[in-house]
């Protein structure tokens, strides 16, 4: 039977593009997310290694026992991909509370206790993967996005230590940080931003979430063995 | 004594596959911390019992507790399973 891989924030944007890799390249997938699109409904029917799962990682309650199902349902997982994130746009000083707790919730606390249930099969296969998408404002900062920055960097701190901690045991754990990308968690930065991005590339234009979800595969594959504590930018040369 | 025994022979499965030398002997008196089974091996000794026995007391509990000996350890196990058969 192929790998298992496990990929939250499923259902569009990276964590879509992500799936589709996966399965092309002959993984099983468990995809999960808060809510199924007609694209998830597709790959399900194209698909017969790709499962979806409708599920709301912020309720971290419900998470050991999540965990422990899909273990028992469909084994012991290879890899893990915590890509689930929100990120709200506003200065900080106006921004809600509960918008801040939100997404310390569900960008650092859930993926660290997704972490702790699903690396613990890892540990007695003795090999897998973990990889954490992070973004680059974890390191170059953006106007408006403070606690989502606070929240990457968190992800690419806890990130570096875990790498430590598992990597007797075979177990790998990266963070892939994309630039902007088109997609719906950056529509509010169409325009002139965008285009002005866009001019100071290197490359000229934004990565796509294809280019980040190539870096997620090279990282869960045999050549990237020898990787691990470390983050991988994809951003078409934006921060360079 | 079922339970006991079972928890016992995981140990040594575990530390086999940790790559752990254990002390000699190990009795339910042996602290855990010098049973020659590194943080690690515990945590894979948790995951295999989680997966043997369908349950995970510590994830269970309200507040953090860390067993000192291998006998608490396995008092632990012993009355999550009285409270799932009762």
């Amino acid at each position: 039977m192929s790998d298992l891989v496990i990929v939250t924030g499923a259902s569009r944007g990276l964590g879509l593009a992500l799936c589709r890799q996966l399965l092309a390249a002959q993984y099983r997938v468990l995809a999960l997310s808060r809510s199924e699109t007609d694209e998830t409904k597709q790959l399900k029917q194209e698909y017969p290694a790709f499962e979806f799962v409708t599920v709301d990682l912020a309720d971290l309650s419900q998470l050991p026992a999540l965990c422990a199902e899909w273990i028992k349902r469909l084994g012991r997982p290879y890899a893990l991909i915590n890509n689930a994130a929100v990120g709200y746009d506003g200065v900080l000083a106006t921004m809600h509370n509960s918008e801040i707790s939100s997404v310390l919730t569900l960008n650092i606390e859930a993926p660290i206790l997704l972490c702790k249930y699903l690396l613990r099969p890892m540990l007695l296969n003795q090999r897998g993967r973990i990889i954490n998408i992070s973004s680059i404002i974890a390191r170059t900062g953006f106007n408006g996005l403070s606690v989502y920055a606070a929240s990457k960097a968190a992800l690419e701190g806890f990130s570096k230590s875990l790498a430590r901690e598992v990597g007797k045991a075979g177990i790998t754990v990266n963070c892939v940080a994309p630039g902007y990308m088109q997609t719906e968690m950056t529509s509010s930065l169409q325009g002139d931003k965008l285009d002005s991005i866009k001019r100071r590339s290197p490359l000229g234009r934004l990565a796509t979430p294809d280019d980040a979800a190539a870096a997620v595969l090279f990282l869960l594959s045999e050549q990237a063995s020898a990787v691990t504590g470390t983050t991988l930018t994809v951003d078409a040369g934006s921060t360079a | 004594m079922e339970l006991h025994s079972h928890i016992r022979q995981t140990l040594q499965q575990v530390a086999v596959l940790a790559n752990c030398q254990l002390i000699e002997p190990i009795t339910d008196d042996t602290v855990l911390l010098e049973s020659g089974l590194d943080s690690l091996g515990f945590a894979m000794l948790v995951a295999q019992l989680e997966e043997e026995l369908g349950m995970d007391p510590f994830s269970e509990m309200q507040i953090a507790v860390y067993p000192r000996t291998l006998g608490e350890f396995i008092a632990i196990y012993q009355q999550a399973a009285d409270q799932t058969a009762g």
